[in-house]
């Protein structure tokens, strides 16, 4: 079978220094084709080759058996290759059906016409997404959705996903990979790029595996496993480091103080009545679906969002009442919130590693000299690069520049050199691969053993029951259920999550 | 915070439940870790004499059966509901009626019975403790309604509770604090004062003779109700319901309150209960109790089952509790006797034995 695409000794090098090099890839014909590694492996650049993107520096490219080189994704859009961004690239201010229909307008647009279409096309994939809607009310899962339907559209041969379930809830994935199978049935050929190993296991029809910029293996799925997958990505095993088998009581951490008690906040209807308290010396894992409230909770705690002003509830940091209106004060009282979405919220892309984490010191007023000192930051940067073995070659390396794994490094170092006492981490690993996930929840275990109170978000069920010492479930916008990680199961948590 | 409590003269200060968590961690101990002594007609107040465990139901004091002994044993029928119950060092027994009368049994005191006129007029003995030499504490824990009615007396926002000494060889009474909201429960301290559980504002209350009262444990997620001494020198914490959001917004709309008190009948008004979910007519919050079969554990409820235990500085440091799904509702006594702590389930029916772990 001619594949649809094949990549020949393909290398993609930025100032010198190859991001791939010489990389054979195939893409069959209505296959589904999982694309495996580390961030800074090489996926993305390898993608974007395909996409139109990014050119190659060397090596080629034949589409349908013929030689091609995209100079834009348009081009590649319109010999039949979409692909679908990790961080979508809609129109914010547009809505949801002129999204869609962007670039493919007619002279004269009926603009209900448009809507009805859109709508009929949402539900045919299943996505419960309302067309008339801005994109900047929606939430990322949704967001991702339009990106979807967008790449479908366009009847495109080839869709490249890059991390598309990251952000979805368990039943927005079985659509998504109920719509992947029927995309496959239609003979669409699909690249998969996850960091969830599971679900490119039970999806996908190959897997290829890149480490360092270089291929390691491609072979069916069958011959794989969890474990033989980590391997080759991280030329180790980290299995058992990351998801350990559960903790008995003797080895969670016992209860310090009280750090934050937070009683009936409420928020309009995103948060109800909302009560709980986190300790010290504890991590608190809060799991729950998108929508459940979480995020807001924990925005409204430092400040980022506000409570209702009428019968809002109360928050007390350490027996103290605290109201924050905006984060700047819950910063100074020592809380901190490392964003689920880094690349909006997270840090500043376009300066350095150095420049940013010393833009979290200068927030919390931690700055020893009175201007902007060059020495000082360097010296910060020099000590959490250490610390959080950010790789990167220099500290003046932009953020934008990093992979996954080591921007999300950025985001916790510059929350941390705010030297908090309550650290609240939103989806820590979303979208960081398998070894910035250990060394991000072994930093995660050093903070609790260090005895602050640190607050873990996450809608992965396998990293809330190996890193907490406490689960809290939240649902329609509170807490609905404590459990022990020692009693916890991954059922027990899902029906508190969804009933 | 100084312009929000300037804000809150406007707004009025919210009204917050503070979270079962820490100690108070939701669990399941009073359902499956509990042991079922006795089934009883909603068992009261638990008091121990000697080798002999007495408890109040309806009408009656009972003793608990002894090993070998087919079951309780009456000992003393009353013409009203028992309230409360205490015994003495000397083996006098202090039981409280619902009709206000304190009756002495047993002991030096055999026969004797304080009336509400020694209390000026006061006829809601709720909780009962004996002090050193011949002392008598008494709660009373409102001047307008009878023990049975303390639905009405919560949903009426009354704070007309008080805590009494009595010399019982004087036969004079002292009061030692008013103006409370239902005291339910009294501890008699080393220092000659007590520790008195204040139902309606959630707290457990120092009362020192001369020298006021001075608030010890505060902000509970409950109604406190009976407390006893435990062998570690801290104590038991009985809470006989639970707070929740429904609740307290009834407690603040005084028309709806008002409206339901006089044309809804008492098992169905939106207010506290030992026990629910008998009868569909009972309000729910929300809806949500029940799904795909399974009674959820966190539904809201207007019944739970809550015992905590207390160090020695009146901090919570374990808790015991039937969920919204569990059956062993509406504690209202314990007693610590030989390694075990015995409960009273008054909503669930039962009286519970509880290992004490160290």
């Amino acid at each position: 079978m001619t594949p649809i695409i094949e990549m020949q000794k393909v290398t993609k090098a930025y100032h010198g220094a190859p991001a791939i090099r010489d990389i054979d890839f195939d893409l069959r014909p209505g296959e589904i084709h999982a694309l495996l590694g580390e961030n800074g492996a090489g996926k993305s650049t390898l993608t974007k080759i395909m996409a139109g993107v990014v050119e190659p520096t060397a090596g080629r490219m034949l589409y349908r058996g013929q030689p091609v080189q995209f100079a834009t994704p348009s081009q590649a859009l319109a010999a039949g290759i979409a692909m679908v961004f990790q961080e979508t690239s809609l129109v914010p201010s547009m809505t949801v059906a002129q999204n869609l229909y962007l670039g493919s307008e007619s002279f004269l647009n009926r603009l209900r016409g448009v809507y009805i279409s859109a709508q009929q096309f949402l539900q045919s994939l299943n996505f419960p997404v309302d067309p008339t809607a801005t994109v900047a009310s929606l939430g990322t899962a949704k967001r991702q959705m339009v990106e979807i339907a967008r790449a479908v559209k366009h009847n495109a041969a080839v869709i490249i996903f890059d991390e598309p379930t990251s952000s979805l809830t368990p039943e927005e994935k079985r659509h998504f990979f109920a719509l992947m199978g029927r995309l496959k049935q239609r003979g669409v050929s699909i690249v998969f790029i996850s960091h969830a190993l599971e679900e490119a296991l039970a999806h996908s029809d190959r897997i290829t595996i890149l480490r360092d910029g270089e291929r390691v293996v491609t072979d069916d799925t069958a011959r794989f496993d969890r474990d033989s997958v980590i391997r080759a990505m991280v030329g180790r095993s980290l299995s058992t480091e990351i998801y350990k088998a559960r903790r008995t009581a003797n080895q969670l951490r016992p209860r310090g103080e009280m750090a934050l008690s937070v009683q009936d906040i409420s928020m309009s209807n995103v948060v109800r009545n909302n009560s709980f308290s986190i300790y010290d010396g504890q991590i608190t894992g809060v799991f729950g679906l998108i929508g459940s409230g979480r995020t807001e909770t924990f925005k409204i705690v430092a400040g980022i969002y506000k409570r209702d002003f009428l019968h809002g509830g109360a928050v007390e940091l350490r027996g103290r009442p605290v109201r924050y209106r905006v984060p700047a004060p819950a910063v100074k009282d020592g809380i901190v919130y490392v964003t689920e979405d880094r690349k909006t919220e997270g840090f500043f892309e376009t300066m350095s590693i150095a420049e940013n984490l010393y833009s979290g010191l200068l927030a919390a007023g931690l700055n020893k000299a009175a201007l902007v000192s060059r020495r000082e930051m360097r010296a910060l940067a020099a000590e959490w690069r250490g610390k959080l073995n950010i790789r990167a070659i220099t500290d003046n390396a932009k953020v934008i520049e990093l992979s996954g794994g080591n921007q999300q490094k950025v985001v916790i170092g510059k929350g941390l050199v705010q030297k908090p006492r309550v650290v609240i981490f939103d989806e820590p690993t979303r979208g960081v691969d398998v070894g910035a996930i250990a060394e991000i929840h072994h930093f995660i275990n050093q903070l609790a053993d260090d005895g602050l109170a640190v607050v873990v978000i996450s809608s992965y069920l396998p990293e809330i029951m190996n890193l907490s010492d406490r689960i809290l479930v939240c649902r329609q916008g509170r807490i609905v259920e404590e459990l022990s990680p020692e009693d916890a199961t991954e059922e027990k948590i899902m029906y508190a999550a969804v009933h | 915070m100084r312009l929000d409590s300037l804000l809150d003269w406007f707004r009025g200060q919210a009204v917050t439940i503070p979270p079962m968590d820490g100690a108070l961690r939701p669990n399941t101990a009073l359902d499956d870790g509990a042991a079922e002594l006795l089934e009883a007609a909603a068992p009261d107040n638990l008091a121990a004499s000697g080798g002999q465990v007495f408890y109040s139901s309806g009408h009656d004091l009972l003793r608990l059966p002894a090993y070998g002994e087919a079951g309780p044993a009456v000992v003393a029928r009353c013409e009203a509901p028992v309230s409360a119950v205490a015994c003495g060092p000397d083996g006098a027994v202090a039981i409280g009626l619902d009709d206000g009368r304190i009756l002495l049994k047993d002991g030096t005191l055999d026969g004797r019975t304080l009336g509400p006129a020694e209390f000026g007029g006061l006829a809601c003995p709720t909780a009962l403790a004996f002090g050193a030499a011949g002392t008598l504490f008494v709660c009373q824990g409102s001047s307008a309604h009878r023990p049975s009615d303390w639905v009405v007396d919560l949903m009426s926002k009354n704070a007309c509770g008080s805590v009494w000494r009595v010399d019982l060889a004087a036969g004079r009474c002292e009061r030692l604090a008013g103006e409370l909201a239902f005291p339910y429960g009294i501890l008699p301290d080393a220092a000659g004062g007590v520790v008195v559980a204040e139902s309606w504002r959630h707290r457990l209350l120092r009362v020192k003779p001369g020298s006021g009262i001075e608030p010890v444990l505060t902000k509970l997620p409950g109604y406190p109700a009976r407390l006893a001494a435990g062998a570690d020198g801290g104590a038991w914490l009985c809470l006989f319901a639970p707070r929740n959001r429904l609740i307290e917004f009834v407690l603040e709309e005084e028309a709806y309150r008002a409206d339901m008190m006089r044309e809804v009948a008492r098992e169905y008004w939106i207010a506290p209960a030992l026990s629910s979910g008998a009868q569909f007519l009972e309000p729910l919050q929300c809806g949500g109790v029940k799904t795909m079969g399974i009674h959820k554990p966190w539904s809201p409820t207007r019944s739970y089952g809550l015992l905590v235990r207390l160090d020695r500085n009146l901090r919570p440091v374990a808790s015991f509790h039937s969920r919204a799904n569990g059956r062993r509702h509406g504690i209202t006594s314990a007693l610590e006797r030989d390694g075990r702590v015995l409960v009273t389930s008054k909503g669930g029916n039962a009286i519970l034995g509880l290992a004490v772990l160290p």
